[in-house]
Parts: structure tokens; sequence; C-alpha cells
């Protein structure tokens, strides 16, 4: 079990050597690309801030409040995006028959996939560590014991959510050709409408958000948590915030489960 | 590939055919074509639970009332299925397969054949606001201005989609000279979007920053057209607004001549 470990470890710093020095090799298109993350954020945000200047608040939320609930989404997101991105590569493998060469090595499928080599370098995580940082002070969240230990579990938890809802869909691609559809729109309910507090849209989407895509475990209970905000959407206790991290990890270990199912029939029918 | 460019008759038909061609290639991606429609009303749905929220707890700013600003962001929503085409992406993806040389081989115009690509995938984009607008109606009523501002609107509907077209044209001839321009293409559409006016309305930008957005050429996008829709630009100002964007129009177009000549040269001489 040691031995398997340290395998695992040796193969992991492996494979982020490998992305640093891409990320040096390339610096000039690091840097765009940078550039291109910075301005997506920043639009997002200037869009927010814009329209709260002439509202002074949507559904009780102010700017640093939404700033917060960006940031805390940010952070999640972008985790999940720096260590478990390449599992949106699936499809494409599946569908090029390159998926194969998962099978005849010695190492836990989804472990191989998530170690395949890309131009990863963490610039998003600092970007969303710097935001966070910014808006705690501004929306003025009590820094306390709760906060301390309970957001670095609830980021991970939100990560986790993201990851499992990404692998859900990579998953998808053992039945079907095109799941692009499927991850489009998850993409969107995912980056578009965890910037508001759910409590503005109608009580089917609320529902979905929570129980079926749960992003707003991602930002939304716990931000009502911290900000000492009513839940107003589902009318929850605060503490419901709280119960992230065990949510991401239910919700891996569904997307596992389902993920080993996608496997056995991969390789069932004989590709 | 020699410096003497071929040297032929102008005829239209050809470029009738690639806009043909492009049309049906485009139709092909189905797919594509579903997602998009799909996209167009979460957003839908999306902005106009912002809105209500909005306007639920504040007065309304600016003098737009709610149903001017729900009117606005489905409108500015249906102008982005033909705006966010980039139709001559095709320079780009040709320049790093290299297949762009033999087209300046070909007895044709080069820029003229992206041109008519462009204009053919803009048609079938085009033809997607139907569906879109039937379903729109479905969620948000939509009100329908006075037959003059409904033409001075098609009129700078047109303009903006010009305006945009040159813009996007000059950044994908950026490619001939860094080869990865897709990111700064991507960075420009995304400050675009918002310096447009087709997120918010640029009249709700506070202060100095109004000034400077709509001083922007990125206003003559969306902002003007969607602006003499709802009634914000009166009658008495069509014709500045739409003077203004022929101004725009006339600098990108004068832009991208310059920078096409400029990279017919420099395609000469990479290739040797």
């Amino acid at each position: 079990m040691a031995e398997r470990l340290a395998i695992w470890g040796d193969v992991y710093r492996q494979y982020w050597r490998i992305n640093v020095l891409t990320a040096l090799e390339y610096r000039a298109n690091f840097l765009v690309w940078f550039g291109f993350t910075f301005i997506y954020h920043a639009t997002a945000l200037i869009a927010l801030w814009i329209i709260l200047q002439e509202f002074p608040s949507m559904n009780g939320w102010n700017f640093p409040q939404m700033a917060f609930l960006y940031s805390l989404w940010m952070l999640a997101h972008s985790i999940n995006n720096t260590l478990f991105l390449t599992v949106g590569d699936v499809p494409e493998h599946v569908r090029e028959g390159e998926f194969d060469r998962v099978f005849v090595r010695p190492l836990n499928a989804l472990f191989q996939i998530i170690t395949t080599p890309q131009q990863i370098f963490p610039d998003e995580l600092i970007l969303a560590l710097s935001l966070f940082v910014l808006a705690t002070i501004w929306s003025g969240v009590t820094v306390d014991w709760w906060f301390v230990v309970f957001i670095p579990l609830i980021v991970m938890g939100g990560a986790l959510i993201d990851f499992a809802i990404n692998l859900v869909i990579a998953t998808c691609s053992f039945w079907f050709v095109r799941v692009d559809a499927l991850r489009w729109i998850a993409f969107q309910l995912e980056q578009e409408f965890t910037r508001y507090p759910i409590s503005i849209y109608t009580k089917g989407v609320r529902l979905v958000l929570t129980f079926l895509l749960p992003f707003a475990f991602m930002n939304y209970f716990p931000a009502t948590f911290f900000l000492d905000k009513a839940e107003d959407a589902l009318h929850l206790s605060p503490f419901v915030g709280l119960a992230t991290p065990l949510v991401g990890l239910v919700c891996f270990v569904l997307a596992y489960w389902f993920w080993i199912i996608g496997l056995n029939k991969y390789q069932g029918v004989g590709h | 590939m020699s410096l003497a460019l071929p040297v032929y008759r102008f005829r239209l038909e050809p470029y009738l055919e690639f806009a043909k061609k492009a049309f049906a290639r485009e139709a092909t991606y189905r797919f594509e074509v579903f997602t998009n429609v799909g996209s167009l009303i979460l957003r839908i749905y999306l902005m106009r639970m912002v809105w209500l929220a909005l306007y639920a707890q504040n007065a309304a700013p600016q003098g737009i009332a709610l149903h001017q600003i729900l009117t606005y962001t489905v409108i500015a929503l249906l102008m982005s299925l033909i705006l966010e085409v980039d139709g001559t992406r095709m320079i780009r993806e040709k320049l790093r397969e290299g297949t762009i040389a033999t087209d300046f081989m070909k007895p044709i115009s080069p820029a003229l054949y992206f041109f008519s690509d462009g204009l053919g995938q803009t048609l079938l984009h085009g033809i997607l606001i139907v569906p879109s607008l039937l379903v729109a109606l479905l969620m948000v009523h939509i009100d329908v201005p006075p037959p003059a501002a409904l033409a001075a609107f098609a009129v700078s509907f047109v303009l903006g989609y010009l305006v945009n077209f040159m813009l996007n044209f000059c950044m994908n001839c950026v490619a001939f000279w860094t080869l990865e321009s897709f990111a700064v293409q991507l960075i420009v559409r995304w400050c675009s979007d918002l310096l447009s006016g087709q997120i918010i309305p640029l009249l709700f930008f506070p202060g100095i920053l109004q000034q400077i957005v709509l001083a922007l050429p990125f206003a003559a996008i969306y902002s003007t057209p969607l602006l003499i829709y709802i009634g914000k630009i009166p009658p008495g100002g069509y014709v500045e607004a739409l003077l203004v964007q022929v101004g725009w129009l006339l600098v990108f177009a004068a832009a991208g001549t310059v920078i096409w000549r400029a990279a017919q040269r420099r395609l000469v001489v990479q290739g040797g």
C-alpha cells in the first residue's frame, strides 16, 4: 500500500514538473492566457459593480457581498480547473479512439486522466485567492474559528462538486458520442447562475441548483452563512452552508461509482 | 509563391457560391445550432430574473422602465446570434494550417472570399433568430417600437454588424504576425461584450465612465441600435447616431485595408 502511494506521489510530482516547465517554455502564450483569465473574471465583476451602482441591492445583497459570493465560487472553480481540468477531455479521447491506452497501463484510470500533461499553471487560483481576501475584507465577514476551519473545507467541497459533475458528464460519453450540449448547459448554469443569490430564481431552478446540480453549495449556502444572511431561497437553516464538504464528498462518490459503471460498459462491448 | 499576384477580371458569381457553401457548411453543424438556441434561452431566463429582482426593490434608474430593460436584453441576445459569428475566423485557421497560401494563388480576391464566406455563415445564424424569438416571446413581453424607430434600428443594426465584422477581421489578421491570436481575440471579445452595451445598457455606467464608453467604437455595435429600439435615442438623434456609426465603420475599414495589405506582403515574405 505504502509502495503504491509512493508511486502515485511520484507520478503526480512528475506531472506537475512537466506542467510548470511547459508553461515556462511558452511564456508569451502563458501571459496571454493569463490576461484572458483575468479579463474574463474582471468583466464579470465590473458588470456586477455597474449594476449595483444603479441599484443599491439585489434581494438584499450589496456589491461587496456579491463579490464575496463570486470569489467563493471562483476559488472552488479554480481549484477544480487546476487539479481536474483534463476530465473534460475524456469525450474527445473516446471519440478519437485514444481512450483505450488507459486500460493497458498499471494505474487507476481516473488518476491517469487527471495526470495527462497540459499547460496548466495555477494562475487562476492565485487570482481567486487575491479576490477572496479582498472580498472578505470588503464585505466585513467576521474571520473567526468557524471561518478558518470551514472555509478551506468548503472550498475543497465546492471543487469536488464541480469535479463530480464534470466527471458525470464525461462518463456519459461512454454511451453517447456527443455530450457537448450537456456540458454546455452545466457550464452555463455553473458560470452564470452562480453569480447571483439563487433566491432571485423561480422555485424549480432553485431546487435544481440545490439538489440536481448542487452548484448552490459552492457559494450561495456558505456565503449566506458567513454573511449572516437569512436563507430566503428555500428557507433552510443557515447551517446548511457548512454541509458543502459533505455534499462534495457524496457527489464525488456517486460520480466515481457512475464512472466505474461507464468504464466497465466501455470495456464490455470490446472497443 | 511569387510576388506577382494573379490578375483577373472581377466576377460576382464565385463569391455568391462561396457564401452558399459557407451557409451549407454551417447548416451541417446542427448540434451547435441547437446549443446556441438552448443557451440563449437559459440566458433570457437568467437576465429576466436578474432584472426582475433589481427592479422589485428599487426605482427605475436613468428613466429606463422594467419593460424597456427586458426588451433591451432580449433584443441584445437575439442580435448576438448574428454578431457573435466570427465570420473571418477562417483566416486564423487557414494561417495555422498553412493552406492560406493556395487561396492567394487562386484567381479570386482572398479578402472578398473571406467576406462572402462570413456572409454565408451570418445568414444561417440569422435564421436562428426566428425560433429564438418565438421562444423568447413565451417568456418575456417585448415592446415593438413605431415603424420609424424600427427602420432606424434596422439600418443601425446593419452598420453595427459591419463595424463588428471589420473589428473581427482586423483581429483575425493579427494572426499573420503572431500565429497564436485566439486568446487576444477572446480578450477583445469579452471587453467588447461589456463595452458595447450587450450585457448592460451603457446608460447604467456611472458618471465619467459612461461618457468614455459611449465615445468608444464598441458602442456602435450594440448600444446604438438598441437605444434606438427602446426609444432612448429619440427620432431627432437618429441622423447623428447613424453618422457616428458610419464614421467608425470607415475607420475600421481603413484599418482593415492597411492591415490586409501589410499582411499580404508579410505572407509572401514568410512563404519565401
